[in-house]
């Protein structure tokens, strides 16, 4: 499995004393830039999932690195990767927010102005494989993509956290704000959907 | 081992994963390299804002007052170089016979001190 902890160059700071978080206080941008450089990409599969959209996906990774780095790149490394995720994920609770409310207000009002239109029509059909796995084009990797899509949030993130990243539950409760309990219980249910839509691809 | 490590299925969702991650396009990952480097730019130091220009400007200017009011009473009174007869000097020498209440009376009795000056002439004479 690779995690993002194995991808990071061996160089990175792995501060255990006073003198070595001393020396992380002072992060310089090229650390920095390495594990963003390295963490990017899964982030934004992650956000690409959770919106159904490119775009939505970018803007939302953006918001995530300036808020990691404004809080917490003075941290030690060895916590980044949850503090990003962290991050995100809160970028991510915040547009799920966003949208029901969007829906709910489109919703009626298209019914006060008693028109055709399909207001849900206009949100990402979760169902569709995104451009990304239309691309890469495998029916398994599009059975993965729309089944990842349908999931609830917290158990996307439960079981993209615990199974992609390989955080163990302590780490994942951390970075979705939630119990250990909540974190079992999420991935637990992804996996039952997950097992039940790609079995057929077994 | 994790619980799930055991479903063969879970390697294969996790190689998917990692080759759609690896699959992103030049212009995405063009995009990606902005938003880093936007992120990282507001870490570098930023000109301090410039608390200080407000108080220097009232400084230059107190002393330019200062310099106005401890200069301006040594300029002499009088143009010296306006030629007799101007217009510069008859308004100079007006502007004194106005401004000095002495002045006013020598010019009030100015017959009177041409009369005792030619009674001097005479007398020694």
């Amino acid at each position: 499995m690779t995690t993002i902890a194995s991808t990071l160059p061996r160089d990175l700071p792995t501060p255990a004393s006073t003198a070595d978080r001393a020396n992380v206080a002072t992060t310089s941008d090229s650390t920095l830039d390495r594990f963003l450089k390295a963490i990017e990409r899964r982030a934004l599969r992650m956000a690409e999932l959770a919106t159904g959209n490119r775009e939505e996906a970018l803007d939302l990774v953006q918001d995530a690195m300036f808020g990691f780095v404004r809080h917490y790149a003075e941290k030690p490394a060895p916590e980044w990767t949850p503090l990003f995720y962290r991050v995100l994920d809160n970028r991510l609770n915040d547009w799920h927010r966003r949208r029901r409310v969007r829906v709910r207000w489109i919703d009626a009002f298209v019914r006060d102005g008693e028109t055709d239109t399909d207001a849900l029509a206009q949100v990402p059909d979760p169902a569709d494989p995104g451009p990304l796995l239309r691309l890469a084009g495998t029916q398994a990797a599009r059975a993965l993509d729309s089944a990842l899509t349908e999931l609830p949030l917290r158990q996307r993130q439960a079981f993209l956290l615990r199974v992609w990243e390989g955080f163990d539950v302590a780490t994942t409760a951390a970075s979705m704000r939630c119990s250990e309990g909540s974190v079992k219980t999420h991935l637990s249910r992804a996996l039952a959907a997950l097992r039940r839509r790609l079995e057929a691809y077994q | 081992m994790n619980e799930f490590d055991r479903q063969p299925w879970i390697d294969d969702a996790r190689a998917l994963l990692d080759e759609s991650a690896q699959a992103i396009d030049a212009a995405t990952l063009s995009r990606l390299n902005r938003a880093r480097q936007a992120a990282l730019a507001q870490r570098r130091p930023r000109r301090r804002a410039a608390w200080w220009l407000p108080a220097a400007g009232l400084a230059c200017s107190g002393a330019l007052l200062l310099a106005i009011v401890a200069w301006a009473p040594l300029r002499p009174t009088h143009p010296v170089d306006a030629a007799p007869g101007s217009g510069a000097a008859v308004l100079s020498a007006e502007t004194d016979a106005v401004a000095g209440d002495d002045s006013f009376e020598f010019y009030q009795d100015l017959e009177f001190y041409a009369w005792l000056d030619a009674q001097e002439q005479d007398s020694d004479g």
